[in-house]
Order: structure tokens, then sequence, then C-alpha cells
């Protein structure tokens, strides 16, 4: 995972080593032992695929990480919790069935979304919760799994899947994409609409829940690949989804029709390896 | 699988002791199933030994082809197909796969008795070259199963991954169920309970040696009975076991637990299994259904024990 580069203006006692996180791309001190800003391990190997797709660094327990003059730490490894200490004035945002304790002194408002009629007919959560500092709060998700801390960058746009994002810090803006096509509708597994997270000037943080394992992949302007739908987790804008169907019949009663979403570059393609298979129940 | 296995000849190979495949024992992981070289056995007293699951981006080859174990928790088989090598699966299995790799369905023998028993009518296959990779929505592991020539191995429904074209796939009726009456409203009704499903998968190397993928809830492990030997099993653990391991349904009632007003008021039902051959179970197993309820009839591969 580690990557030492030198960079930054020499200083009179000579140049400053930094460790570049291969997760999030962020700069750390050369002593750190995981990412001040993802929490990715700094001493272990990225793990990449021979196809291509890298595994969501496995945080270890009790790694902590930095936004704003905030820190958040994962606990646990099997159903991790990100328990947040929120400094004065901050605050994160979040769906309220992810939050698993809080303390007394940490005010509770909710997010004024836009389309809530519609989000309500989506089967979207309604209100969105924030939470501001100071004080501390948890999250967690009910299901064997792992964290994906993105750091976003100013300028970055990313699409997630519903209800699979955990929380937000609050410079980052929320809004939701519909999904274009009833047929993506229909058979792209996700309903009707995906969350979008975008970042203007300041710097974010947004952390998910995927089910099972994570990975990423970035492809290249016009390479394609075919995911399961459940499987889909986070894509960054720039990348077009389109669902195909296959109908696969064989004899008399044999036949079933088989969606896959075709994921176009350029851009990154998250995925997670437990999913639910919204065609056939199982 | 075996720990106990004969060591093949030559003192610079390793025979793993998970598939029985011998190698030249340098490399991480074993060539034939993925399991890492030089693992402890952790073999329990009752001679259970767990199976230690493919460390993360293990690698193993079959035929021109191969696969990489990606994750833990819910891990992944991320398949390479060499060009003319194929594999089939069920199709909720698949995960990702490359445009290029051609997809069809490939018809199974006794298509409406499958259907009537809830199991994939169609199996879905694929051909190389590219690459495809498979997930079963569950915690546990993934299990490489290499059939030698003229291997077979019985699979608990629904647990298949998926397995190269020189394996044959068949099924079974399990033989192994029991009848219940149970109370529903003011409606008392018979149900038949199929504690390890109505139909088991088989699959047999007939002529050339093949690879098998499994996926197991929880952790895994296996033992061996020797020929006569058996054990009880929580029917619904079972994972896969040699087709000469003959399967029997079981019903104890602890003398205990009976009384003259209602009868047996406890109960335990367990699946025996018979030796020769190997055995597998998983850890985290559904309950069995209607395991408390009145019992009517059951299979006349049943025993009972008071």
């Amino acid at each position: 995972m580690s990557d030492v580069t030198q960079g930054g203006p020499p200083p009179a006692a000579g140049p400053v080593e930094r460790i570049q996180c291969q997760w999030c791309q962020g700069q750390n001190e050369k002593t750190a032992l995981s990412c001040r800003l993802c929490g990715a391990p700094l001493d272990v190997r990225n793990l990449v695929s021979d196809s291509g797709w890298r595994e969501a660094p496995r945080l270890k327990d009790m790694t902590e990480i930095h936004f704003g003059q905030s820190t958040c730490q994962a606990e646990g490894e099997i159903v991790p919790v990100a328990e947040l200490a929120l400094h004065q004035g901050e605050a994160v945002y979040f769906e309220h069935h992810v939050m698993l304790w809080k303390e007394e002194s940490v005010p509770l408002t909710t997010l004024q979304l836009q389309g809530g009629f519609k989000r309500l007919l989506a089967g979207m959560p309604f209100i969105v919760s924030v939470a501001t500092g100071p004080g501390r709060i948890a999250f967690s998700r009910d299901a064997t799994g792992e964290l994906v801390v993105l750091p976003l960058h100013p300028g970055m746009e990313l699409d997630v899947r519903e209800h699979a994002f955990l929380l937000a810090s609050y410079s980052v803006g929320y809004s939701f994409v519909r999904i274009k096509g009833l047929y993506n509708v229909l058979f792209g597994g996700q309903g009707m609409f995906m969350d979008r997270f975008v970042t203007q000037q300041a710097q974010g943080l947004l952390i998910l829940h995927g089910y099972g394992n994570v990975f990423e992949r970035t492809l290249k302007q016009g390479e394609s690949i075919l995911v399961e739908p459940g499987a889909f987790l986070y894509k960054d804008s720039a990348v077009t989804m389109e669902v195909q169907r296959q109908q696969l019949t064989s004899g008399l009663f044999g036949g079933f029709g088989m969606s896959l979403a075709k994921m176009t570059g350029p851009g990154r393609v998250g995925i997670q390896s437990m999913y639910v298979h919204h065609n056939t129940g199982d | 699988m075996n720990g106990q296995q004969p060591n093949h000849s030559s003192t610079r190979s390793y025979s793993c002791p998970y598939c029985g495949g011998v190698s030249d024992g340098t490399g991480l992981s074993c060539p034939s199933c993925g399991s890492p070289i030089d693992v402890r056995h952790i073999v329990s007293p009752a001679a259970w030994a767990k199976v230690a699951g493919q460390k993360d981006m293990a690698r193993f080859d079959f035929g021109k082809s191969s696969c990489q174990i990606e994750g833990s928790y819910v891990p992944v088989a991320d398949v390479k197909l060499a060009q003319g090598d194929g594999v089939y699966f069920a199709h909720h299995v698949l995960l990702w796969m490359e445009p290029n790799v051609k997809v069809s369905a490939m018809s199974l023998k006794g298509a409406f008795k499958r259907m009537l028993a809830g199991m994939p009518v169609v199996m879905t296959q694929a051909e190389g070259p590219g690459r495809i990779a498979f997930s079963r929505d569950a915690p546990g592991e993934l299990l490489a199963l290499p059939l030698q020539k003229g291997e077979t191995v019985d699979v608990r429904e629904h647990l298949f991954v998926m397995a190269t074209h020189s394996i044959a796939y068949d099924w079974f009726s399990t033989n192994i169920w029991y009848k219940v009456r149970i109370r529903e409203g003011n409606e008392t009704k018979t149900e038949t309970v199929y504690p390890l499903g109505m139909m088991m998968d088989r699959f047999t190397a007939p002529e050339t040696p093949g690879l098998l993928m499994i996926h197991a809830s929880g952790d895994v492990f296996v033992r061996t009975l020797q020929p006569g030997q058996t054990i009880l099993i929580k029917p619904t653990a079972l994972l896969f076991k040699d087709s000469s391991v003959q399967a029997q349904m079981h019903f104890e009632h602890p003398s205990q637990s009976y009384s003259f007003l209602s009868g047996w008021t406890q109960r335990y039902i367990w699946l025996r299994l018979s030796g020769p051959g190997r055995v597998a179970i998983m850890s985290a197993f559904e309950p069995v259904e209607h395991e408390s309820a009145q019992i009517t009839g059951c299979s006349p591969a049943t025993e009972r024990k008071w």
C-alpha cells in the first residue's frame, strides 16, 4: 500500500519524506502506519487482482481518520462501526437507520431535501439527519461488510447505490439522480434513484458500507465491464450504466432472463461481493 | 483434506492436506486448490479438521485457465478462462464478467422435478477467453474441490458455485424427509419437511480431472470416516460428502422426556453419516424446519432411538 515519494519544498534540513496513500492519494507523515484521511494501512502492499480489481483497504480495528478538525475511528471488523468525535461546529449527515449511539449533548437536525415526494415514492429516506459537534456519535449498518472511506477531493462527483451511504461530512453536497430509462429502473435492481455526492471547493469525507468485500476498478475511456446490478456500490458520475437483459433458454422448462449492468468508463466503479438478487428474490 | 493422507514419495514433494494435490511446496498456495502451503493442520480431538480458507489473492490453475480468490468475508472467485475452456454455474452467483465472455444456457435433465424441488432448471455456461467472477450472498468460505478421474462428491443443494466442463453434473433424491402436523390459526395441516432439501447435487469427473467450487456459510470442518464408522450431524450443517458415505435420518428421544400425558416431549433430529469417505460441515446453518412439531411420518431411511 505504501509508496514513499519525496515532494514538497525542501527545508534546510533536507527533503521531507511523505507516504502517499494508494487508495485516496492522501499525503501522510513518514512515520504514519495508516492514512490519516481514509485509514487505509500504509504498511501493506496494494491488493490488486490480476483482473484489475483493487480491494478496499481493510481498516485495522481502532484506525483513526481525520476530517476537518474532527476524527473518525473505525471499530470492529466483521460489522464495523464508525465512531465520530465531532469538533465544535462541524457536522455530518446520514440516514437515521444507521445511527448506533450518540452522546446526549450532540444535537440532531434534518437536512432540507428537494423532491421529497419523489423520494417518498421511490422508497428513499424522506429525511436525512444531521449531527453537529461537539460530541461523539457512532454509526453501523446491519450486515457483515466493510467501511469504505472515500475522501472526496474538490470537484468530484460520485454516484452511490441508495441506502449504501453511512455518513458524509457537511461540506459534501448531497442530491440524487434519477436512473434513466424504465428498463434500467425495472431490471437494474437499484430502484429509481442513486445518491449523488458532489464536492465544490472544499474537501469532504464520505463513508459507505459495502456488504461482504468491496472492490474498486478504474475503467479507461470506453472500457466496459458487465456487473451484476445488485453488486453495484458506487461509481464516478462520468461512468455510464446501462442494464442489459439476456434471455437464456433451453428446452421446454428451461429459460430465464439475466440482467447485467454494463458500466463504461472513464472512471472508478466499486462493487460489493454480497448482494441481493432483485430478479430472483434469492 | 485428510490430515493423515500419505505423503507422496520424494522428499521435495508436498501433499496438500486439503485436496491431496502434490506440488513442490515452494509456492505460497497449493496449485490445485489454492489452500495455503504449510498451513498448520488444526485438528480437533474429535478428528474434525478446519479447512483453511484460501489466502486473499490466492491463485491456482485448472486446465489452461486460472482462478484467483479475492476478499475474505464474502470471497470472490475471479476466473480467467483460456480459449476453449469453459465453466458452468447457477446464474445467481455471477458477480461480473468481461463483455467478450460467451454465456449460454445449459439444459438439464429432469427439469420438471427440479422445478418442483426449487432447484435451478437451467445452468449457465461460460466459455473463454475472458474473465468472469462469482460470489454467493453469504459470509463464508469458497472451497475449491479438484476432482480426480472417477471421483464423485455429493453437495447440498444451492451451495454449488461453478464447475469446469470436464465435471458431469447430476442430482438425486435425498430420501431424507419427515411429515409434521402443524396448526395455522384454526386449521391443522400436514407438511413434509426435507432437512437436506429434496435433491442433492452430484458431481463426477468421468474421464479427466476437473475443478468444482462450492460456497459454505461460516467455517468449514472436514473429517474422513472409516468403513462402518458413523457420526451424527445437524442435517442443515452438511456441506458435502463423498458419494460412498451413506446418509440416514435419525430421531433421538431422551428417555427422561417421556410423559404419559403428552408422550415424548423432547426429540432431536440428526443426520447419520456412515463411512467410508469424507464428510464436511459448515458452522453457519439454518435451523431444521418444524423441529419441535409433532411428527406423523418419516422416510424409510430413518432410525428411531429411545
